[in-house]
């Protein structure tokens, strides 16, 4: 199992945000995490990348003990983390953006590749580059933060709802993006409101409700489940 | 008349130079650690008794001051983040407040150490290149329109070229997201502090012969600052270089055709205008950049 978190809780201050959870992810797989609003999606995964502490329970990569590390320790493990809204360096260019992806690498020769990859990949960002990143449109910007998570070589990409605020056309060509990404072995953790998206492009599904792990299991059989489908497919 | 122009230029060029290296420090340190740090103005202080202790008083050469006085307030400036801006980094008005609480002990321990009198420096050089009979630039004024230039160059340098500025602008655009590329934040927190409060010390600690040296020198100056930091757009610094220049020109030329007072007032009437006619000052877009 290349990530696993057992029975992880956090708080802010005295508010329960997420309780016991625990998740596992295969390598080479997609696994998500659905839930509605406030159910601690975006908590889970801040508490895997570091960004929250973790009251209990603990988190291991690839069978070290992560959880005790600050979140730009955990960078080097291998979790690239796209954050909810993006959040891209505003008024850093295109490229920029990207090479700050690759802050803490060594192998320069390699990281020009990956660089030249991510353009291949995402070739407005190439038409770009020399570009402020705040004066991109949304899409391009979620594909911008795509591209910094790439240039730190990851072993996961964790993305926080990459579909949000998007044309239906762009959320198509994300999800395009996610599967190419995946075919090439990174594993992938997507946490999504539109369940739909995700459990299509899911391998295995983790649901939240209030910061409790309601259901979990594989992304086909929870499409099928009458609960799922009655409360976030809208079926 | 076009020498008096040509002169009045020249006394606004240099101080254009020292006020921007004070107002960029500023705006470094607002950048990245988010806080309006008041005590700037008393580590401008501490450069100039630097070069009172080690030039006037031990008789070190002239420049040697001033490189110890740049490493001196730097240090101050890390002793600044650890002690204070750090453990209250959740607290954006408490750091403030900090440093308003460091500002006093600064002041405190130069009147402790030197006494409230104004301190008598030993001119560096009275060597002055002549333009013509009344246009006159003392080379010891060159000495810090020189130091503005080089070192305002080397910090572009450093923030547009290199890892470690690409990682300073990173966290100052967003702490968070700098982070999760493997920033530590804590690290640029001591580079923003050095620079920032360094660049405070050597220009402190090159007007010191120039200008009158007492314990209480550094409030005029975070006025000045912060006139120019609101009017250039708090958080730019680009913005800070040319309010700089904008202040430094304004302010000359109305202390020389009417006078200091009338200057002050005309400084703090151009910041008025600028905060109504766009608030976020001429180069500001948000909050913070």
């Amino acid at each position: 199992m290349l990530l696993e978190a057992r029975g992880i809780a956090v708080s802010y201050g005295k508010v329960s945000a997420i309780r016991d959870i625990s998740i596992t992810v295969p390598e080479g797989k997609i696994v998500t995490i659905i839930g509605g609003n406030g159910a601690g999606k975006t908590t889970t995964l801040r508490a895997l990348s570091g960004m929250v502490p973790i009251r209990s329970g603990e988190i291991r990569l690839g069978g070290t003990r992560i959880d005790t590390l600050p979140a730009d320790r955990i960078v080097a493990h291998g979790i690239a983390h796209v954050p909810e809204g993006r959040r891209i360096f505003p008024d850093m260019t295109v490229e920029e953006n990207l090479r700050t992806g690759a802050f803490l690498r060594r192998d320069h020769d390699k990281v020009e590749k990956d660089l030249a990859d991510v353009y291949a990949r995402f070739p407005r960002l190439r038409e770009r580059r020399g570009q402020r990143a705040q004066t991109m449109s949304g899409g391009e910007q979620q594909m911008l933060a795509i591209g910094r998570a790439l240039m730190s070589d990851p072993k996961i990409l964790m993305m926080d709802e990459p579909s949000m605020g998007l044309a239906p056309v762009i959320v198509e060509e994300i999800a395009v993006i996610i599967e190419e990404i995946n075919a090439r072995g990174l594993s992938v953790v997507l946490v999504e409101q539109n369940a739909e998206l995700a459990l299509d492009l899911a391998d295995q599904a983790y649901v939240l409700e209030t910061g409790n792990m309601a259901l979990e299991g594989p992304a086909h059989e929870l499409h099928d489940n009458e609960h799922v489908r009655a409360a976030y497919l809208g079926i | 008349m076009l020498d008096l122009l040509a002169q009045t230029g020249l006394n606004a060029v240099y101080a254009a130079s020292y006020i921007s290296l004070v107002a960029v420090g500023l705006v470094l340190i607002f950048g990245v650690m988010g806080v309006l740090n008041f005590a700037h103005g008393e580590l401008f202080m501490a450069g100039a008794y630097a070069v009172v202790a080690l030039y006037a008083d031990a008789h070190l050469p002239f420049f040697v001051a001033v490189a110890a006085g740049l490493v001196f307030v730097g240090l101050l400036g890390l002793l600044m983040e650890r002690a204070l801006f750090r453990p209250l980094k959740d607290n954006p008005l408490g750091g403030l407040v900090a440093s308003i609480g460091f500002l006093m002990i600064l002041q405190s321990l130069a009147v402790m150490g030197f006494g409230v009198r104004m301190e008598h420096i030993p001119p560096v050089t009275q060597q002055v290149i002549e333009f013509s009979e009344k246009v006159r630039l003392p080379v010891a004024r060159l000495y810090v329109i020189v130091a503005a230039v080089v070192l305002l160059t080397a910090l572009w340098y450093f923030l547009k070229r290199t890892r470690f500025g690409w990682a300073l602008r990173a966290s100052a655009q967003d702490p968070e997201a700098a982070a999760l590329q493997g920033i530590s934040i804590t690290q640029t927190a001591r580079i923003a502090m050095f620079i920032g409060a360094a660049l405070a010390g050597v220009a402190g600690a090159l007007t010191a012969p120039l200008v009158s040296v007492n314990p209480h020198m550094g409030h005029s100056v975070i006025v000045t600052a912060f006139i120019v930091i609101i009017v250039g757009g708090v958080g730019s610094l680009e913005g800070a270089v040319i309010a700089s220049v904008v202040y430094a020109v304004v302010h000359t030329f109305v202390t020389t055709f009417f006078d200091g007072v009338i200057a002050d007032i005309t400084g703090l009437s151009l910041m008025l205008l600028v905060l109504i006619v766009k608030p976020t000052g001429l180069f500001g877009s948000r909050e913070r950049a």
